[in-house]
């Protein structure tokens, strides 16, 4: 049973009860939050190989002649940058510019492969769909007939291959069909009648700053790949889990460091953002670039003990000069970060307090990410 | 599970006494309802705590809770290993994730605490 009924529940759902894991409503899901402890899971992503199940996370098939321009025109990154078998960062802008979501957009070569958040997938695809020529591109949630599993850690690539996927000479943000040999699919069945062509998405990305491969597979596959992948060494981790990962690199989660009522400029995500490319939100993004920021995304690293959370402000010689958007306890540094938009005259390495239930605790004004990893190595 | 020997609160405290000295900690329960505990907040040692009152702080990966004094009484020993060993809490939660010592004026208050199997009853139906 769900822990509630309206939540959907992921192909993979029996998998995680089997493991007896806490399960969480997120985004609309009934999805893992941990499997008994975060800390354990943070460190077998960050030492050896974690998989988590982001069977949430919305997924879009645009194709047709028309899909590059009407994702130009919905997204803030310039797609026509984008060859077939990559995949790019870019922001969804409303059109005073606040961030409708962040995402990424893999480029295949029947076309294209946008990943929104869960709890924004439907505003991504009715920002997709008021763009373009509706005539010469065609929009597909194929969100039903497909799970996701992560697969991140400095292992991830020899986990991957002991489950009989193949992910050699790929690079960074490289994207190309998952053909999985499965032993469950039917018979006669061609892997084009799946959710997708060539019957799935293999790209080496992920959100935990870690090595990693994302699996987006038929979801009645997905079981079976789970499978594999934990008898092949990878320990499951939970949401928890890769919200601290996260948190340590200093990647933002949208709707808490980021929303529709915060800028690109402030964020500072600027770097996916290509004014010229005629995308929604673009005067509104030009317009605050062009004033500054009004206040800066920036990391604080508690000095000493205590864990900032959300919502603490943020005082520097007792002026309060910001407020924190996600904080908690870093298993690797093994000890409080945060998140927090700051007065734009605090710079890095300055010393503020961050008050926490009345308590003030030192910090040191920092540039993410936290920990020293690289997805890219 | 919850050893017969200790008295609970229903804030799923534990508390053993020795003479006038009442070593206090949290739950098996508690502590896995927490999750991983990454940092506990104790009072300096000389502090008067009153019985009901929270007197720290236990923090986990996912949340905060409150600590509540079992019983009134004074902070004469807390437990410095938690300080770089907080998993403690997690690995042995009657043992040595203890927290702190207080020095209570009477024994008796002991008597209005839950003993372990009135404190059963309250987990059974949380």
């Amino acid at each position: 049973m769900p822990s509630d009924p309206q939540l959907r529940q992921s192909p993979l759902d029996d998998r995680h009860r089997a493991l007896d894991a806490t399960m969480t409503g997120f985004g609309g899901w009934d999805m893992p939050l941990d499997y008994g402890t975060v800390v354990a899971e943070h460190r077998a992503v960050r030492e050896g190989c974690g998989v988590f199940d982001l069977s949430h996370l919305g997924t879009l098939r645009v194709t047709g002649p028309g899909a590059e321009s009407t994702l130009q025109q919905a997204l803030t990154n310039d797609v026509s940058k984008l060859v077939p078998g990559r995949a790019h960062y870019t922001l969804c802008l409303d059109g005073g510019g606040g961030i409708t979501d962040d995402l990424l957009v893999y480029r295949l070569d029947w076309g294209f492969f946008v990943v929104p958040n869960a709890a924004n997938a439907s505003a991504v695809r009715a920002a997709i769909d008021a763009c373009g020529d509706r005539a010469e591109r065609d929009v597909a949630d194929v969100k039903a007939d497909l799970a996701c599993l992560a697969i991140q850690g400095p292992d991830a690539a020899d986990v991957v291959t002991a489950a009989g996927v193949d992910v050699s000479d790929m690079a960074y943000l490289d994207v190309g069909p998952l053909e999985l040999a499965s032993p469950d699919a039917e018979p006669g069945r061609s892997l084009d009648d799946g959710p997708v062509p060539g019957g799935g998405v293999l790209a080496r990305s992920g959100y935990t700053g870690e090595r990693g491969y994302e699996l987006f597979c038929d979801a009645a596959v997905a079981g079976s790949l789970w499978d594999r992948v934990l008898a092949a060494g990878a320990a499951p981790a939970g949401l928890g889990a890769r919200d601290t990962l996260r948190l340590e690199m200093g990647y933002p989660l949208h709707g808490q460091d980021i929303s529709p009522a915060t800028s690109p400029v402030d964020a500072p995500l600027g770097w996916a953002v290509k004014p010229g490319t005629g995308f929604t939100g673009e005067d509104a993004y030009v317009a605050a670039k062009e004033a500054g920021p009004q206040r800066r995304l920036r990391g604080l690293r508690v000095l000493g003990r205590g864990i900032p959370r959300a919502r603490c402000t943020v005082r520097r010689d007792g002026s309060d000069v910001g407020e924190t958007t996600s904080g908690t306890f870093s298993p690797t540094l093994r000890l409080g970060i945060a998140l927090g938009y700051l007065d734009p005259a605090i710079q890095t390495g300055d010393r503020v307090e961050i008050d926490v239930r009345g308590k003030s605790l030192p910090a040191e004004v920092v540039r993410p990410p936290f920990v020293d990893r690289d997805p890219k190595a | 599970m919850n050893p017969p020997d200790l008295k609970y609160t229903e804030e799923h405290e534990w508390a053993r006494a020795d003479g006038a000295r009442v070593t206090v900690g949290i739950t098996t329960y508690a502590q896995d309802a927490l999750g991983d505990v990454v940092y506990v907040d104790l009072p300096a040692t000389g502090t008067r705590v009153e019985s009901g009152q929270p007197f720290g702080e236990v923090e986990s990966t996912k949340s905060v809770s409150d600590l509540y004094a079992p019983v009134s009484g004074t902070i004469v020993e807390r437990n410095e290993s938690l300080e770089s060993s907080p998993e403690l809490v997690n690995s042995d939660p009657y043992g040595e994730g203890w927290m702190v010592v207080i020095e209570v004026e009477d024994v008796s208050v002991l008597d209005g605490l839950l003993d372990a199997a009135a404190y059963e009853r309250l987990v059974a139906n949380a």
